[in-house]
């Protein structure tokens, strides 16, 4: 078994500490390694994870495999950002009567995915402080959309059941505001319950999952090739990211590595990726606090990026770009000097709007110690990617797992602790200006030779990690192949899933006037949490 | 009363006919300062005509107050608007207590928006009022010492008479109390009128909104008359600002020359002073909704200051 050294400590250890209860261990990649083991030792392997190896519960997912075993299986997914390895803990649920003890009571961050199982796979949580409905909402029929006898293309009969029920939040001058699920801007649809007193807020209820699409359930359906479309159409600000996260992962199942120059470029399409959404989120928190001059400032910077990425890749959002074993289309001279003078032009222009905004007062008054997320609530509830970084979570797959071409280029990844929304746009300026720097060490580097290694069947009954970190944060697909170039299971995580919940607890004690910027400096995906 | 049937109908027209134009030019100004092309200055025109023609959506939940609060708003908006001195220094209308009269009427109006926010019952009307009252609250008082202040120098709360009296060699803008009470009044303009800092006329985020989230149920020819009393209001209120610490131009006469005199002084001070607030607008962000009484305290204590400045220095 070929292991890291860091993972191959931990196993030895857990092996010695846990014997034969760790039935088998396999590693089909150095640094994702798989334990196979029995409900029971669940809750012990976590707090070993927690307390032993500073690891943090990334994901926890279900697969159908009662076909095969007559069990389900559930996996954790534990990153160890220090080992620089990940560990998937399996564990087999028995098909006729499925129960799952729930972790959400120790580790807040699994809640949500906890209650996703319980939704699309009929898994009964045992423990769960609030095991209610969530990814398939309360109107929904007894259907588990993601067991194997359940068709795709099932007509499910108009809903009749019952209304949500939002807690109460009762007192004098308590009144509650329904914000949502139809918005006043072009976003997707969320609803926000509101409690207050007067202006500020005592409770915030969150209410996703409006828009579910099965994509889990369609990529088991689909030849591997067109997966790579489906993909990118998770989450539409991070189509680059989530597509070679996908397609990173079927490269490890086949047992390919995308050639150098693919890497490269699949890193300068990522950076891009970062730049043109930290950007505008930046001018989208100066508009939500009434700086309209910052804000169209930085939309003038996005639109540079998208103009540039549409001649790079013939896609303003670079759609179409990423492929299996590498990237669609290589870059010639011309666009290679049109994304260096991108570069140069974009760090001139946005170090004026950075000074613009950084002289303004009046912006700086509303930003700062608004919207604070302490970083013990950031550990609790997992909380990813920027708005981790800001709250003083110290991790960033770019740099523990260094994937595509991180680990040629040299990079800082800016952390804070005050986490307010003040610093959730600076760790986005000065992670600009890291990206700024990674694209000019790629064009500088860039290796000569092909773009993509041909895939031809991928292997089946192999499961592997994909991971990518995209500009919102850590992006995982996790895949188990079947025979027939396709897919038996494929998991979809994206940052926004685990980082809604930060702003229920961000917004405590804030008015709600300031909740749009608050929700703004987060600016999560509501079609990359519900998939 | 005092009522001039000629004049009185002549400055209607001239209120409901510019105010809108002076809405476009803010909003066009503000888009050229951000390095945006903003709408023609004749948008606000059509989109009037685009409500007026527009069916309404009401909510099976409001009361008469709902209907009847767009006509009050329009009401007493044009009635303030009559008690201003705009192209000729006497106003057309006078009505008992003058400026009183004028501050009376625009709290009317205020009042029944308040409640025509609250009426439909939805979830941000009542946000919005409570928020307008709290303002208000600070605002209006300001407002009433900072045209005292020019009451007092003139010897009488009639506008008609302050113009008349500040007109002559014995008019200096730089006089303290005078420029005090300016100061004052602007930021009650910015104010009343929903501008940044204090409100953004321009925003789509209902939790954020003053003025705006008192309007959310109102559609069609209600929402025309809102929006269009909103901008006559302003247009009442910079005029007030624009005569009364400028007497400048104003026609004294009545012959056609005059006018036509008075006219182009008048259009030209409006156009300085959307200049001002379109400034203002771009170079700040809003405050936070708490720190916005702190802004109108200031332009209390400075009213304040100007009524005491009028005692010592004369």
């Amino acid at each position: 078994m070929n292991l890291l050294p860091d993972l191959r400590i931990v196993l030895d250890e857990l092996t010695e500490r846990f014997g034969a209860r760790i039935e088998h261990a396999h590693a089909p990649q150095p640094n994702e390694l798989y334990l196979h083991t029995k409900l029971e030792l669940v809750g012990a392997l976590c707090s070993a994870f927690y307390k032993k190896y500073q690891g943090r519960l990334a994901g926890v997912f279900a697969e159908d495999a009662r076909a095969e075993r007559d069990v389900f299986f559930v996996y954790y997914l534990y990153a160890l950002d220090a080992a620089h390895g990940f560990v998937f803990v399996r564990v087999p649920v028995p098909s006729d009567n499925p129960e799952l003890p729930s972790l959400t009571n120790a580790i807040h961050a699994v809640n949500w995915q906890e209650r996703e199982i319980q939704d699309l796979f009929g898994i009964k949580l045992l423990g769960h402080p609030n095991p209610r409905r969530c990814v398939l909402h309360d109107d929904w029929p007894e259907v588990y959309p993601l067991r194997k006898d359940f068709d795709l293309h099932t007509k499910l009969p108009p809903f009749t059941g019952a209304r949500h029920r939002f807690r109460e939040v009762e007192g004098e001058g308590v009144f509650q505001v329904p914000v949502g699920p139809v918005h006043a801007g072009i976003i997707e649809p969320g609803h926000f319950l509101f409690s207050v007193a007067g202006e500020p807020v005592l409770y915030l209820q969150l209410r996703m999952f409006y828009v579910h699409k099965g994509i889990e359930k369609l990529f088991e359906s689909l030849p591997i090739p067109h997966c790579v479309r489906l993909a990118e159409s998770i989450s539409g600000d991070s189509s680059f990211a989530h597509a070679t996260a996908f397609c990173h992962a079927i490269e490890r199942v086949a047992e390919v590595e995308a050639p150098p120059r693919a890497r490269a470029l699949r890193t300068l399409c990522l950076e891009l990726e970062r730049l043109y959404n930290h950007v505008a989120d930046i001018g989208a928190i100066c508009t939500d606090v009434a700086f309209v001059t910052a804000h169209m400032h930085a939309m003038r910077l996005k639109e540079a990026v998208l103009r540039v990425n549409e001649l790079l890749t013939g896609n303003r959002l670079l759609r179409g770009m990423p492929c299996l074993g590498g990237v669609r289309f290589d870059f010639e001279d011309d666009q290679m000097r049109a994304a260096a003078k991108l570069v140069d032009d974009f760090e001139k222009e946005f170090k004026d709007l950075v000074e613009l905004i950084r002289s303004h007062s009046g912006t700086r008054d509303r930003l700062e110690t608004t919207g604070v997320l302490k970083p013990e609530v950031t550990r609790n509830l997992g909380i990813v990617g920027i708005a981790g970084r800001a709250s003083g979570f110290d991790h960033d797959l770019r740099r523990d797992f260094p994937h595509a071409f991180y680990d040629q280029v040299r990079f800082s990844v800016p952390i804070f602790t005050e986490g307010d929304v003040q610093r959730r746009m600076v760790v986005r300026r000065e992670e600009l200006f890291q990206s700024l720097g990674i694209i000019r060490q790629v064009l500088e580097k860039l290796p000569a030779g092909p773009i993509q290694t041909k895939i031809e069947e991928v292997p089946s009954d192999r499961v592997a990690l994909g991971y990518v970190e995209g500009w919102r944060g850590e992006i995982f697909h996790w895949i188990h192949t079947a025979p027939g170039n396709r897919l038996a299971r494929c998991k979809v995580k994206d940052p926004s899933l685990q980082n809604w919940p930060a702003l229920s607890e961000a917004i405590l004690g804030n008015i709600i006037p300031d909740f749009p910027v608050v929700n703004k400096s987060f600016n999560l995906s509501y079609s990359g949490t519900d998939r | 009363m005092n009522l001039d049937p000629v004049a009185t109908l002549a400055q209607a027209i001239l209120l409901l006919l510019l105010a809108p134009v002076l809405s476009g030019l803010i909003k066009t100004w503000k888009a050229t300062l951000q390095n945006r092309r903003g709408p023609p200055i004749w948008q606000p025109y059509f989109d009037l005509l685009k409500f007026l023609r527009k069916d309404m959506v009401i909510s099976e939940h409001t009361s008469w107050i709902f209907s009847v609060t767009p006509y009050v708003l329009f009401l007493t908006a044009l009635a303030a608007g009559l008690l201003v001195p705009m192209v000729s220094a006497r106003a057309p209308m006078s009505l008992f207590g003058g400026v009183l009269a004028l501050v009376g009427l625009m709290a009317l109006g205020r009042f029944f928006l308040a409640l025509g926010g609250l009426d439909p019952a939805s979830a941000f009307g009542g946000m919005g009022s409570s928020r307008e009252m709290t303002i208000s609250a600070i605002a209006e008082p300001a407002m009433m010492l900072a045209i005292f202040t020019v009451a007092i120098t003139a010897g009488s709360t009639n506008l008609s008479q302050i113009v008349l009296a500040s007109q002559g060699p014995g008019w200096k803008f730089l006089d303290p109390s005078r420029a005090l009470a300016f100061t004052a009044m602007f930021i009650v303009l910015l104010a009343e009128t929903g501008r940044i800092p204090v409100d953004n006329p321009a925003t789509h985020l209902e939790l954020t909104m003053i003025h705006e989230a008192m309007l959310l149920e109102y559609s069609g020819r209600y929402l025309a008359l809102i929006e269009w009393a909103a901008s006559i209001k302003q247009l009442v209120l910079m005029s007030l600002l624009a005569n009364i610490f400028f007497p400048v131009g104003l026609a004294a006469e009545t012959t056609p020359v005059a006018f036509g005199l008075g006219l182009l002084f008048f259009v030209a001070k409006l156009i300085v002073l959307a200049g001002a607030v379109v400034l203002v607008e771009t170079t700040n962000a809003k405050l936070r909704l708490f720190r916005v009484p702190d802004l109108l305290s200031a332009a209390f204590i400075l009213a304040t200051l100007a009524l005491v400045s009028t005692f010592l220095f004369t």
